[in-house]
């Protein structure tokens, strides 16, 4: 069952692994942004540490309070993507301190649905709308964590591969037109790298 | 060049707000993540729906001065020209909640409205209630068959107004809700720049015009307006903005409005009586009743020349609750 404990499991692994990940997430970033995706999301995974010992045991307010800790760190949009499908999360889970495995995907269609509204993104755009979208499919029916994180992170991996060479179609990137084009998006590889963060054996 | 009396730039808007509180404490108390959120000192009023507000700064009075009786509870407070954060908007939202729900009002611009929406998402989780009115009464900023796209202006104050009068009679959040959306349907607002302003952190005016040129529909933060030409006189310029609010909503004898000429920055009182007088003839000659028209500085772009002149079409409810009293360093009723 995912409970607040398991997000401080979680938020400690990310708050471990996340500085590992920021040159090259800078950096990709940086090809088409203002570089900054890397320093932002370890400047939130330690605003998500420091809240960790307060989270409360409700799972829908403590993801409440995870995604404050996105909005907190800067008005990136990313930051706000992640932090939208964050409530939508906590709306489905609020008033429990005890959700089962099986839901995760329902808890991802949830969050894909509102985090396409709030930034009026297609799947297809290249953005971690596509990442979100992979691993709702790919967790579908899986009720164990292990199960889960491997399967959406082969499911993103593959998603990120796909649009290798796919036109950016939102946001910055966008702007940057054909320069995105064999470029992998900066949004999509840090959704991997937060999965890949919570998996022991592929943590990097 | 930049010509402004200011320290280093990055401290513009905490030591604006930092002196408007000084000034008046009676008024404003400081709260929220770097004192980044304004609320009046007796907030939250148990009982009362809530209002709060908020938006980039560069615009006073509006967003953050028009806090008090009759008027707005909280204001969220962004950089010049920028929104403020989502954290903070709840904060504002948090601030204004006497437990009888908030209504977020501010101005119809991109980021405002995703952070404020975010930030209303958030809060109901914590079981505050929230409804939202967006103002959109610039004319110039899109059409009447896409008004929801335009942008919020000096109409915002006609809508503080109303919001907190109506609050303060007791209603709840839907009927305030609801009156302050009629509120904003009954207001058109057109503004002519003539010079730009700067952004302190930019250093650089926000764009240029010629020597001799008006914009017309130009937006608070240069927004290209719809019209561009050479400077016209002060009842040439006044006869085409009235043109374009009548145009947008008309107006017929026996019809009552309040009519606000606002100074979007360096534009001095005697310009604006000027056009107070050529817009107060013109009204009188479609056999149309001013009552309580504002005239001075309401909502600006810092050192911008040029001005606003906004109508706001009054019926029963809304004269009355636009005479109920008020109270704020920049307008008292």
């Amino acid at each position: 069952m995912l409970t607040t404990e398991s997000l401080r499991f979680a938020i400690g692994r990310w708050a471990e692994c996340m500085p590992r990940c920021a040159d090259e997430l800078n950096a990709l970033d940086g090809d088409l942004g203002d570089g900054d995706l890397g320093a932002n999301l370890v400047r939130a995974a330690g605003r998500l540490e420091e809240a960790a010992p307060q989270l409360p045991a409700d799972v829908g307010l403590a993801l409440l309070r995870c995604a404050q800790a996105f909005t907190s760190v800067s008005a990136s949009t990313y930051g706000t993507l992640l932090a939208t499908g964050l409530m939508a999360a906590a709306r489905l889970t609020k008033g429990r301190e005890a959700v089962p495995w099986s839901e995760i995907s329902t808890l991802l269609d949830a969050a894909l649905r509102a985090m396409m509204q709030r930034g009026h993104g297609q799947l297809g755009d290249k953005t971690v709308l596509d990442a979100v979208e992979a691993a709702r499919t790919a967790t579908a029916g899986l009720d164990t964590p292990e199960a889960l994180l491997a399967a959406a992170r082969a499911a993103i991996a593959q998603a990120c591969d796909r649009l290798r060479d796919a036109r950016p179609r939102q946001g910055r990137a966008r702007i940057f037109g054909d320069k995105g084009i064999g470029r992998d998006d900066p949004g999509i590889v840090a959704l991997l790298r937060l999965v890949e963060c919570l998996q022991p054996a592929a943590a990097p | 060049m930049m010509k402004k009396i200011l320290n280093e730039p990055r401290n513009y808007v905490a030591e604006t707000l930092e002196g408007l509180c000084a000034a008046h404490p009676q008024y404003f108390r400081r709260t929220g993540a770097e004192g980044r959120v304004l609320v009046r000192p007796d907030a939250p009023i148990a009982g009362k729906v809530g209002i709060a507000t908020g938006g980039g700064s560069g615009h006073l009075p509006v967003f953050t001065g028009y806090l008090g009786p009759g008027l707005a509870d909280a204001c969220a407070i962004g950089e010049v020209f920028s929104s403020p954060g989502v954290d903070l908007m709840a904060d504002a939202i948090r601030a204004a909640h006497g437990g009888a729900g908030v209504l977020r009002l501010y101005g119809n611009y991109g980021g405002d409205n995703m952070n404020f929406d975010m930030a209303g998402e958030m809060v109901e989780l914590e079981d505050i209630r929230t409804t939202t009115v967006r103002v959109t009464d610039d004319v110039a900023s899109a059409g009447p068959d896409e008004r929801h796209k335009r942008r919020g202006i000096a109409g915002l104050v006609y809508c503080y107004k109303i919001a907190g009068a109506k609050a303060d009679t007791g209603a709840d959040l839907d009927a305030v809700t609801a009156t302050a959306q009629r509120a904003v349907d009954a207001c058109r607002t057109v503004g002519v720049a003539l010079t730009p302003c700067i952004v302190p952190a930019a250093g650089r005016p926000t764009f240029t015009l010629g020597e001799d040129e008006m914009e017309i529909g130009m937006g608070i933060h240069g927004e290209p307006g719809v019209r561009r030409g050479p400077l016209r006189t002060a009842d040439e310029i006044a006869e085409q903005m009235l043109q374009m609010l009548l145009t947008d909503r008309p107006l017929a004898a026996g019809d009552r409005v309040s009519v606000l000429c606002n100074s979007l920055g360096a534009t001095p009182l005697e310009e604006l009586y000027i056009t107070y007088r050529y817009v107060a003839r013109r009204l009188a000659g479609l056999g149309v009743t001013i009552v309580q028209p504002l005239v001075g500085r309401f909502a600006t772009s810092m050192e911008m020349t040029g001005m606003s002149v906004t109508l706001f079409k009054l019926d029963e409810e809304l004269e009355s609750l636009l005479l109920a009293p008020c109270d704020c360093p920049f307008l008292r009723i």
